[in-house]
């Protein structure tokens, strides 16, 4: 067995070990009832989201600045799995909003930037494909994944400093019971395995779909008719 | 070679072709009365509500305009492959782009020109000096990030329709500062002062990571 | 001394293969013509040569640098006549010209004489656009000797050049080492000792004097 597959094994396992700790150990919230699980889930694959980004982020300041194709097929990898985390997030936190706030979407800070955050990482992955392969793609999308890193926490504030409505960070100040934070610590460890994984994956496919692109063409054929030099 | 003087070279030249042509800005000038025909019969504007709606159909306007106007100056480089003529001068990728943003900077500026006065004819909008700032303000950043995006796209498949893909989500910034500032310039709730300066936050900050990336994504 | 060393030059779009391991050394002052038919690959090759593309493998120096690494000291000693002439259609032919002075840093004065020399004075004040599709080559061909390059590289300047397409370029090329590339076999021997076939985005190897047998 190819320790792809195994790590992917373990992957989806400590997933479904994370659910069960989500439905089963975790106490039902007083408040909000049973769609409180949903937040376990929710901030995890946003923070995931942030880490795949990061790797982004890291992976085109590397690649601009030693043109390293390594760093590259991390940034795309990166960005691949943190547009599938944004995903989960956006659909999660919209469950989560229509029993809650009594809708599925609000113009608030952390949704929007959220969403801008989507769109960004879409139009990389966009970039890629519309680019002429190798450098050029490589080196715009780039451009795009740092922009688009910088940009976030700036629509962010410049919302914030509008109007916000979004929940607070509740993990930071002991607000939540220890079950539920040991519950969301662990969901957090193994949806960040599972990022880690994916980006493994990823990498791995970019690989060789690079060096097929590369791949050593067959041996020259020699031409039927050669150029005859004239003295 | 003195930098300075190849950007003025470059927007001296897009000026120049643009005021032979009349291609660009008419048109524009054209798209932005359209934008508010569309925004009257949208929104139902009179006289009542006029001043909390036109700063939306400013934005909207603009923003529409400066996607057409930045894609524009790159992809008629690239149309006539001079973008590579000049790139295989000894003068700097950057200046080179610094030309080119100058001078779809100005011609957004001669948009503006119609579009404020048109808010004011039209909705009896009150453009103060204020709002004439504010607007400024976004454009210089707006147009930065605009011409960075224009010149990835000019060298990809698609370029129409990935240039506001790119582009719309990095002007927001300036799209909320500009439209807090021009709201409370017309007497909607809002603080201007703290509204320009993080317009000219957001203007140093994108100059200068533009000025950067300029350079990987003009040169070969 | 050797102006051009070419070792392995590759390059690939995506999948496709366009150029594949092609060497070339050229001395100072040799006048090298590429042949070959639509599609063999002698675009990429000039455009790799005048440092515009670069290659996916292989190594090119060009008067002793490392073109890629060095390209900006390179950009005074090279001249690159495009497969499109690259031209501002609203400027006229001079006003494009000073542009590129401009760019080049070297005297506006040199626009003129540019002018001259590809036989353009009488339409200096003429739009681009006006132009025939022929004289704008001769401007491109003048706006690549604009900065006096010791390097010349031409991809089919002759295109719609006219008759006295070999005057002109003879003119042009003396005293500069030149890469040229045409499908005109009869031009290719007039103006260059030397020629490099390419087929499919192979080198057919170069020869002195060749007349290709079919």
């Amino acid at each position: 067995m190819s320790s792809y597959i195994k790590a992917s094994a373990a992957a989806v396992v400590l997933m479904l070990v994370a659910g069960a700790a989500i439905f089963l150990y975790a106490p039902t919230d007083a408040l909000q009832g049973p769609v409180q699980r949903i937040f376990y889930l929710h901030v995890s694959s946003a923070i995931a989201a942030y880490g795949c980004f990061a790797v982004v982020l890291v992976g085109g300041v590397i690649y601009l600045w030693r043109e390293n194709l390594i760093a590259d097929r991390f940034a795309r990898a990166g960005a691949l799995a943190g547009v599938v985390f944004t995903t989960v997030t956006l659909v999660m936190g919209m469950l989560w909003a229509k029993p809650i706030w009594g809708t599925f979407w609000t113009w608030d800070a952390r949704l929007t930037s959220t969403l801008v955050l989507w769109i960004i990482y879409a139009g990389y992955l966009l970039v890629r494909r519309l680019a002429e392969p190798g450098r050029q793609a490589a080196r715009f999308a780039a451009v795009v994944g740092i922009f688009g890193f910088i940009d976030v926490p700036i629509v962010h504030f410049s919302v914030t400093w509008w109007r916000t409505q979004h929940p607070g960070p509740i993990i930071v100040n002991d607000a939540l019971p220890p079950e539920m934070l040991a519950a969301f610590l662990f969901t957090l460890v193994c949806t960040l395995v599972f990022a880690a994984v994916l980006i493994g994956i990823r990498y791995r496919i970019e690989t060789l779909q690079d060096e097929r692109e590369t791949a050593v063409a067959p041996a020259k054929v020699v031409p039927a008719h050669q150029p005859e030099a004239v003295p | 070679m003195n930098p300075l003087r190849v950007a003025l070279a470059v927007a001296r030249k897009d000026l120049r072709s643009e005021w032979r042509t009349r291609e660009l800005v008419p048109a524009l000038a054209q798209f932005i009365v359209l934008a508010l025909l569309i925004g009257n019969f949208g929104f139902q504007i009179d006289a009542r509500n006029a001043n909390t709606i036109t700063p939306g159909i400013l934005w909207l306007a603009l923003v529409f305009a400066g996607l057409v106007a930045f894609g524009r100056t790159f992809a008629s480089e690239r149309e006539q492959a001079s973008l590579e003529a000049m790139l295989m001068t000894p003068a700097s990728p950057v200046a080179i782009f610094a030309g080119k943003a100058l001078a779809a900077t100005a011609l957004l500026v001669i948009c503006e020109a119609v579009l404020l006065p048109a808010l004011n004819l039209f909705f009896g909008a009150d453009i103060s000096g204020d709002v004439v700032a504010a607007v400024l303000l976004a454009t210089i950043g707006m147009a930065v990030l605009g011409c960075l995006f224009a010149a990835v796209v000019a060298r990809t498949r698609a370029r129409e329709l990935l240039l506001p893909l790119l582009t719309l989500p990095l002007w927001i910034p300036f799209i909320v500062a500009g439209g807090l500032a021009v709201q409370s310039a017309m007497g909607l709730p809002g603080n201007y002062q703290q509204a320009i300066g993080l317009l000219i936050d957001f203007d140093i900050l994108f100059v200068v990571l533009t000025s950067l990336a300029a350079r990987f994504v003009l040169d070969e | 001394m050797s102006v051009i060393v070419a070792d392995g030059l590759t390059h690939r779009f995506g999948a496709e293969l366009a150029l594949e391991a092609v060497d070339l050394v050229l001395d100072t002052g040799e006048h090298i013509a590429v042949l070959g038919d639509n599609g063999a690959g002698k675009t990429t090759l000039l455009r790799i040569l005048a440092t515009a593309l670069r290659p996916t493998a292989g190594r090119l120096q060009i008067a002793g640098l490392d073109a890629f690494r060095e390209r900006r000291r390179l950009r005074h000693y090279l001249g690159y006549v495009a497969h499109s002439p690259g031209l501002y259609p609203a400027l006229s032919a001079i006003e494009n010209l000073e542009f590129f002075c401009d760019l080049q840093d070297v005297n506006r004065t040199r626009a003129g004489e540019a002018v001259e020399i590809v036989g353009l004075g009488h339409m200096a004040h003429r739009r681009a656009a006006e132009l025939s599709r022929g004289m704008q080559q001769r401007l491109a061909i003048a706006r690549a000797i604009l900065h006096e390059p010791r390097l010349l590289i031409m991809d089919e300047p002759n295109a719609s050049l006219g008759s006295d397409a070999a005057d002109l370029l003879t003119h042009v090329m003396r005293g500069r080492t030149v890469v040229l590339a045409t499908h005109d076999q009869a031009l290719a021997n007039r103006l260059c000792p030397r020629t490099l076939v390419l087929r499919h985005g192979r080198s057919l190897g170069t020869a002195t004097h060749l007349r290709v047998v079919q």
